[in-house]
């Protein structure tokens, strides 16, 4: 999968076309990231046919949103009768792991004389599993050529997702409900599996234990508006927590 | 506002569903991948901030997948919680007895989810 972990050193990377490595990402997206997004994205497309919109509008929710927990947000609100406004609330709050995800795969895209709108494409293309694979392929490449491989893999993905939409829409009611389970569990599955196997140290996998084991306890407590950023922030920052008093520890 | 709503519902016909998505759906969630933007060009990779903003944006992630996985919407709430976390561990498992194969997890954990399904409808 990481072949572009044996590719030139980063000074005579740049005799290729960036295109090439746009490529080279789309091929690696052509599989299990693929495959993953297009089962998370089905059952978008059916819950847009449930509301009576048209499939292009589902569609458009995958390829603008980008974003399933946010789109199965907004078209159950709707389906529930919420007004549009406290709907819109909702996506804001629950999106807002968008901002500390692009901010950490930004350095490892950015250089210097990269145009500002190279940038806003890549964070459009970021989402659960264009991040978790960014954050686990880029850091072996050579720099200059992590921003086409990321767009060329993020767009296949996005793709994809966007077809499998208009292809739920058709396809959501017509399935057995046991099946259909099994394609909504394909998210949680594929960020587990990917996850635990990427964690090269135990400190890599402290926030995602601690904010797994959190979640319930702040549905508890703060109620299901603000469970998954009260989870997400005391989880992540007892981790950073426990990371920083480790480097301490080593300088000494 | 909903009565403005309402008109303007009214007033873009069919096309107020592509205007629901894009100002109710697209701008609240693309909001943050800007500022994101903006706000990141000028940090430094090693500096303290950085440091903690990533592993909150690890834990942020983790958090939507709990939850999906803990008070799942639809079909998958037909799933008991025992059959959800059962094959979550099942697929890790399987990753981690198989030199890491992410395939081979997630093909393992789905048909422990589905053999979860059949046990509870039977």
């Amino acid at each position: 999968m990481l072949s572009m972990s044996s590719a030139a050193p980063s000074d005579s990377a740049n005799d290729l076309s960036p295109f090439v490595y746009a490529l080279n990402g789309a091929k690696d997206a052509f599989g299990l990231p693929a495959v993953t997004i297009c089962f998370s994205l089905v059952g978008v497309g059916g819950l847009a046919r449930d509301i009576g919109y048209p499939m292009l509008a589902g569609m458009l929710s995958s390829a603008l949103m980008w974003a399933g927990p946010a789109q199965v947000l907004l078209f159950g609100s709707i389906a529930t009768g919420t007004a549009l406004p406290v709907a819109a609330i909702a996506v804001l709050f629950s999106s807002l792991r968008f901002l500390p995800m692009t901010i950490a795969i930004l350095p490892l895209i950015n250089d210097p004389r990269r145009p500002v709108w190279h940038l806003l494409l890549a964070a459009h293309l970021v989402a659960i599993t264009n991040w978790v694979e960014g954050m686990r392929r880029l850091p072996d490449m050579p720099k200059t050529i992590r921003f086409p491989y990321f767009c060329g893999f993020g767009i296949v993905v996005l793709l994809c997702g966007t077809v499998a939409t208009g292809v739920g829409y058709f396809l959501v009611g017509a399935l057995p409900a046991i099946f259909a389970a099994a394609l909504l569990f394909t998210t949680p599955m594929f960020f587990s599996v990917n996850l635990a196997g990427s964690a090269r140290r135990w400190i890599d996998a402290l926030p995602i234990v601690l904010a797994a084991v959190f979640t319930p306890l702040a549905t508890f407590l703060v109620g299901t508006d603000y469970d998954l950023v009260a989870a997400g922030l005391i989880g992540g920052t007892l981790a950073y927590g426990v990371d920083r008093l480790l480097r301490r520890r080593a300088a000494l | 506002m909903s009565g403005w709503i309402a008109s303007l519902e009214y007033a873009t016909g069919g096309l107020w569903p592509y205007l629901v998505v894009v100002i109710f759906g697209f701008l609240p969630t693309e909001v943050w991948r800007v500022i994101g933007v903006f706000a990141g060009k000028g940090l430094n990779e090693n500096s303290e901030i950085f440091h903690w903003v990533r592993f909150v944006a690890t834990g942020l992630v983790t958090a939507v997948v709990a939850k999906l996985l803990l008070s799942p919407q639809g079909a998958l709430a037909m799933i008991p919680l025992w059959g959800r976390l059962g094959a979550i561990a099942i697929g890790v498992g399987v990753m981690l007895a198989t030199k890491r194969s992410i395939a081979l997890g997630l093909i393992a954990g789905e048909l422990a989810l589905l053999g979860a399904g059949f046990l509870a409808a039977a």
